[in-house]
């Protein structure tokens, strides 16, 4: 039996795989896993979603891509973060921070209580 | 993008996604699992490889392009496999969109347009005293100087000129004498020379004319030096001062302008001589407060000069109403709404036809679904089949509706050469075609498109691929496309039925004269020319012998106004009645006739006698009346002998003894046509300026067209005459409205009758191919044809039955619409309603009928040997 999952949030994966890049750059197959270990396997990263994901960033230019040997010394399309991308990745860290703040400090009113 | 980089991106996705695959397969065989097992566990975790693609790709932003690009070609692909569907479609598509922008074309030229290269034509209002015509000098110049509604006004006057420069031979032409700023209100000016000024309207200033452009191309060869040129205009050396802007006409169709000159016959109140005044509105004046202002202009005018004023209050019209008559917005409504009806019909046609074809493909589009495409991608695939197939249809229908605007400027220009109407199908009738092409390529998608979203992949799968579940939704909904259909068709043959019971009503009314064989043409004297009674009197009767000398000519007569046309109706008082207050005096109808007139239209003299020759200045003055003003004026008793007088600025003529009773002649509008009282007065006894020439011939009447010409030539070269045409033809031109819509209407109801029958035929001929097997299993349970028959008819009647209902209802709201415009008919008029359903009946038979042959003629072997 697998756990059970949490689907991802709409416009959650984005800031995911940006959070994911910033060590170093990694393939597609690669970002999935290590967002699922990461998580403990709480999130499942789909690959219908995933893909579409990537190019989206590409395109906007968060992300770059370039094809380099994997470490099996097959041929992957690696992406890295670019400056814009580490800038949008701050903008979206504070963003969440503050969301998920927030979420807490509703969700669980009895500790802001004791505060 | 282009394809080559698209073509590296899609490999690179693929080599991308493999990768990814490869991965995945390699750590499950490291945990354990067998190569093959692994590589399939991967490949259940990527899940639809095609569904990652497209999803992936639509994240390339233009690259949807690209997918669009290849739905269309699918669609083309589609649609090539299937001709008659895609001819059948396109046919429809092409006249509905085509009449749609015929119509609107028509529409906006005549009711939103105005004149061409005039400055805001919408500010500018038509002034008269008549619905058209005419006013006086001293009027306009009261108005120009009281009203403060209008920024400026200015007078025109239409009249035909003799026109000889050096040498070649003197012709007639079409011109517009205009007050000096007319130019300058209508925002235009020469483009050679200058404009008229107030000093070329003094009388006895040197005749001037500036030329219209096309004018001077024809007949002067755009020759610059063309000004200052000096011509002879009726026989007076006369200078061209200026040329207009090219393709600029104004206020009607003409080759030059002169000055209106004040005269001091012009200048009179009572000579009510030219045309009409135009004005440009005042900075935010609207058109009602400038028509409450000259009422309140009119009042005044009237108590100041009450015997010339009083019964002509001024009239302010617009552009539609003054040249096309108050009836123009609504005639051209309706017509929009009728190919507006013709477009739903053609949509409702093509929604049943995508809707069997959709049932026809439902197994295709399962299979897609089934692959990954999203619903999203299928309705916008079909989306796209119906969008290209009403373009295409726009592109033969923008050529359908230049030919139908070139046929109706045609019909336009036969019967009112004069009016400037701009009929040019410019951008923005592009634009409304594009539009209504694309709206309804989506409207008539969307039925396919909505019976998918219901679409059940599993069991359409399961299902043979004869699509027959589902259909009950698809039938539902292709029966109310039918309904629509018919009832909408219903509309419109019920409208049009009206129009052409109002036209049949004018045409066969009795006018009570007979107009076969008749030519007529229209004379007026110049005052200058001939001042006198006697001098106008010599005219007419030397004109008289010498055109009853002609061959073929049996006799010639002159009224004062033709039959149809409202003569000029005087205060009379009866000899021995008692005396009235002289604002309660009756009024009737006078004409000026000839002795021929009577025989000449074969209006009978019931009593007494005809006038003669004798009837002149120096006898008895006498009168003939005809039977209703004897009924009316002496019930009971013989009018002749009896003795009326009539009243002209309030002051009493001669007594006119009557001496004899004729039958009566309509001489009111076609539109309200009645035999009113009439007095007819000897023309010699008032020899007036203006007459209506009428001739009964003995040969076809416009053989004699040319000798009329030359005879009136001879006696005068420099008299201007309107047109000689037959009297029937003039007549034609009173009921030239109601024909002309009458028959385009019925067209329009044509079609739309043509649509819905062969929709209804498409339907029930589908029907009738999806239920072969079903046909086949009742006639081999012992089904007669004529049970098979009445399933298909019983299918088919009952949806036409219901259009026919609900259209017949629709029809007398709608009708009623048109009320204003119909003749002695009432809009729910039993007869044309019952026509109609018979029309409609007939026409939904045939459209059964084929089908139901066919359905008739199933071999129940072979049907139920069908797949």
């Amino acid at each position: 039996m697998q756990q059970p999952r949490t689907e991802l949030l709409q416009g959650t994966l984005d800031v995911l795989i940006l959070r994911t890049l910033v060590p170093g750059p990694s393939h597609g197959h690669a970002i999935a896993k290590y967002i699922q270990r990461t998580s403990e396997e709480l999130l499942q990263v789909e690959t219908g979603s995933l893909y579409p994901a990537l190019h989206r960033l590409e395109a906007k230019g968060w992300i770059a891509a370039s094809w380099e040997q994997s470490d099996k010394g097959k041929r992957a399309k690696f992406y890295r973060l670019t400056a814009l991308g580490k800038k949008q990745l701050k903008a979206e860290r504070s963003k969440w921070q503050a969301f998920s703040r927030a979420m807490e400090l509703i969700l669980n009113p009895a500790d802001q209580e004791a505060q | 993008m282009n394809f080559f980089n698209r073509r590296r991106k899609e490999q690179e996705l693929d080599e991308e996604l493999q990768f990814h695959l490869d991965e995945e397969a390699e750590q499950r065989a490291a945990q354990g699992l067998p190569a093959d097992e692994a590589r399939w566990a991967a490949r259940r975790n990527l899940g639809s490889v095609a569904l990652v693609k497209e999803r992936t790709r639509d994240s390339w932003g233009l690259a949807a392009l690209g997918q669009l690009a290849r739905d269309f070609r699918y669609t083309v692909r589609g649609l090539r496999q299937n001709p008659g569907f895609v001819l059948t479609a396109i046919a429809t598509l092409a006249i509905g969109i085509g009449i749609n922008a015929m119509v609107f074309t028509v529409t906006n030229a005549v009711l939103f347009k105005g004149f061409p290269m005039v400055e805001r034509p919408d500010r500018l209002l038509y002034l008269s005293s008549f619905d058209g015509c005419c006013v006086s000098y001293p009027d306009f110049l009261d108005w120009r100087e009281q009203a403060k509604s209008f920024q400026g006004m200015a007078l025109v006057h239409g009249i035909r000129s003799r026109l000889d420069d050096q040498g070649g031979i003197p012709e007639w032409f079409d011109v517009t004498e205009v007050s000096a700023d007319t130019f300058k209100l209508v925002g235009q000016q020469p483009i050679l020379g200058r404009d008229f000024t107030e000093a070329d309207e003094a009388p006895g200033a040197a005749p001037v004319a500036i030329l219209n452009y096309g004018f001077w191309e024809r007949r002067f060869g755009k020759d610059p030096s063309v000004i200052g040129r000096s011509v002879r205009l009726n026989g007076t050396p006369a200078s061209i001062i200026g040329v207009m802007p090219r393709s600029f006409t104004f206020p009607q169709k003409l080759e030059f302008w002169v000055p209106l000159m004040k005269t001091p016959h012009v200048m009179k109140r009572v000579n009510r001589n030219t045309w009409y005044a135009f004005g440009r509105l005042a900075e935010g004046v609207t058109a009602a407060a400038a028509r409450a202002e000259m009422a309140t202009i009119g009042k005044r005018l009237a108590d100041e000069y009450p015997l010339t004023e009083k019964e002509f209050p001024p009239v302010v019209q617009t552009f539609t109403e003054f040249y096309l008559g108050r009836n123009a917005p609504l005639i051209y409504g309706s017509m929009w709404g009728a190919v507006g009806f013709v477009l739903l019909i053609a949509c409702a046609n093509l929604a049943n036809l995508m809707l069997a074809r959709s049932i026809g493909r439902s197994r295709e589009i399962s299979v897609r679904i089934a692959l990954g495409a999203g619903r999203w991608r299928i309705i916008r695939q079909l989306l796209i089949e119906s969008v290209l197939l009403s373009s295409i249809g726009g592109f033969f229908g923008w050529w359908l509706a230049k030919w139908g605007v070139r046929a109706y400027e045609l019909a336009m220009v036969d019967h009112q050469s004069w009016l400037v109407v701009d009929y040019a199908m410019d951008t923005r009738i592009l634009f409304y075609l594009i539009a209504i092409s694309i709206a309804t390529g989506i409207l008539f998608g969307l039925a396919p498109a909505a019976r998918l979203s219901k679409l059940d992949v599993n069991s359409t799968l399961k299902d043979g691929g004869r699509g027959s579940t589902g259909g009950g939704h698809a039938k539902r909904l292709s029966t109310i496309l039918v309904i629509t259909e018919v009832s909408l068709a219903v509309v419109l043959l019920a409208g049009a039925g009206v129009m052409i019971r109002s036209f049949l009503n004018i045409y066969n009314t009795d006018l009570g004269v007979d107009l076969s064989n008749t030519l007529q043409a229209g004379l007026e004297l110049p005052p200058a020319k001939y001042p006198s009674q006697e001098s106008r009197q010599a005219f007419f009767d030397h004109l008289r012998t010498r055109l009853e000398a002609l061959p073929g000519i049996e006799s010639i007569a002159f009224a004062s106004r033709l039959p149809t046309w409202e003569p000029q109706r005087l205060p009379f008082e009866r000899d021995g009645a008692p005396p009235v207050e002289r604002s309660s005096r009756p009024r009737v109808a006078r004409l000026l006739v000839n002795p021929a007139y009577f025989r000449t239209l074969r209006v009978e003299v019931v009593a007494g006698r005809n006038f003669t020759e004798r009837d002149a200045a120096t006898s008895l003055p006498v009168a003939i009346v005809n039977q209703s003003f004897a009924a009316a004026s002496w019930p009971g008793e013989s009018p002749l002998g009896k003795r009326l007088r009539f009243y002209e600025m309030d002051t009493p003529g001669l007594w006119l003894t009557v001496v004899g009773v004729t039958s009566n002649v309509v001489q009111s509008t076609v539109a309200t046509p009645e035999f009113a009282a009439l007095v007819y007065q000897p023309h010699k006894q008032l020899p007036i300026a203006s007459m209506s020439l009428i001739a009964r011939t003995r040969v076809p009447p416009e053989t004699l067209t040319a000798s009329f010409r030359r005879e009136i030539a001879a006696i005068d070269p420099d008299l201007s005459v309107w047109n000689i045409v037959t009297l029937e033809q003039v007549l034609k031109g009173r009921y030239w409205n109601s024909q002309f819509y009458g028959a385009l209407f019925l067209m329009f109801a044509a079609i739309a009758l043509l649509l819905a029958s062969v929709g209804l035929y498409a339907v029930i001929a589908h029907s009738v191919s999806q239920r072969t097997q079903e046909i086949g299993v009742r006639m081999a349970l012992g089904g007669t044809a004529s049970d098979i028959r009445s399933l298909v008819f019983k299918q088919g009647m009952i949806p036409v039955g219901i259009g026919l209902g609900a259209g017949l209802a629709a029809s007398l709201a709608v009708n009623r619409l048109l009320e204003a415009s119909l003749i002695q008919v009432s809009p729910s008029d039993p007869a044309t309603l019952a026509s109609v359903a018979v029309v409609l009946l007939i026409a939904a038979t045939l459209g059964c009928l084929i089908p139901a042959r066919r359905a008739m003629r199933v071999d129940p072997i072979v049907a139920l040997r069908h797949d």
